[in-house]
């Protein structure tokens, strides 16, 4: 995987840009979604098979998992918004639903972890947090993919003009698909480690009890 | 038998250009640029290239404090468990 991030790191240089040289921001901005999407999905899964089987593993899994997408979504709200200011002019633009609704939806994505804070026994907290997760992801493919498309923005594949089918040039494929397996790759890592961190902390916490 | 990749081909090239068509009406980021401070100037210039550096420069900081996080999270942990044995032993 490690591989993989580096070719698609290393590729982009002797691509053909679109419009600018800012073209190449297809390789980093548009994979942390696609990494953030795959976290969420995995922390609604993990919410889900909690909800299901009231282990402690899947909770930690769940919250690890989410907490690796917002990281990856915080990255991606930020490179949005530096290219905006030299596409759009403006740092943020309340014209643009989609940076709009991808903001709110990490708003409801630090809910989640204010509302881990405020419970102090693990399975009330685990329970509640698995519920709330179940919501939260719900409303990410609507406000990150309906919503948009619906409508007038500033966005490339919005307003009718698909994001990839046919206006990007074939070539930027080949890194851009890479690019985003090697960010997956990188957000599975970062998730195992944080994830044999928490084990390693629960089982000591036992111990100590 | 020639003609079929031959318009393939067309028809790619003149869909790369609909990005062009359907936004650069909306996007004025290059507007006004020659009155914009000189740090944006810097940054738009050669073709906007230092907004590709500033967005993986962005990924790899977030990467990085998430990394060092974990990592002063690990520590402490680590001394927790020595602490633990050292008492043990003792």
């Amino acid at each position: 995987m490690t591989v993989v991030i580096s070719v698609g790191f290393l590729i982009p240089i002797p691509d053909i840009p679109i419009l600018k040289e800012s073209a190449r921001n297809l390789f980093l901005h548009v994979p942390m979604w696609f990494t953030m999407s795959v976290c969420f999905a995995a922390g609604l899964y993990y919410s889900i098979r909690y909800l299901n089987n009231p282990i402690m593993k899947f909770d930690r899994k769940a919250e690890t998992a989410t907490q690796i997408g917002l990281i990856f979504g915080i990255c991606g709200l930020l490179t949005g918004s530096i290219w905006a200011r030299f596409t759009w002019g403006t740092w943020w633009t309340f014209a643009e639903p989609r940076m709009n609704l991808s903001a709110l939806g990490m708003m409801i994505y630090v809910a989640y972890f204010v509302l881990r804070t405020a419970f102090n026994n693990p399975e009330k907290r685990a329970k509640i947090a698995a519920v709330f997760n179940v919501f939260a992801a719900t409303t990410i493919p609507f406000l990150l993919y309906i919503i948009p498309r619906q409508l007038p923005s500033l966005h490339p594949g919005a307003d009718g003009n698909p994001a990839f089918s046919e206006i990007t040039a074939p070539e930027l494929r080949y890194i851009f698909y890479p690019a985003v397996i090697g960010f997956i790759g990188l957000a599975v890592w970062l998730n195992d480690i944080l994830n044999r961190y928490k084990t390693v902390k629960h089982l000591t916490d036992q111990q100590r009890t | 038998m020639r003609f079929i990749p031959i318009q393939a081909q067309e028809d790619t090239v003149a869909a790369a250009d609909t990005l062009t068509e359907s936004y650069s009406p909306k996007w004025d980021g290059t507007a006004g640029l020659d009155q914009a401070s000189p740090l944006i100037q810097t940054a738009a210039s050669y073709d906007l290239i230092f907004i590709v550096l500033g967005v993986s420069l962005i990924i790899w900081f977030v990467l990085l404090f998430f990394i060092i996080r974990v990592d002063k999270k690990v520590s402490k942990l680590e001394g927790e468990i020595e602490k633990a044995n050292a008492e043990r032993n003792s």
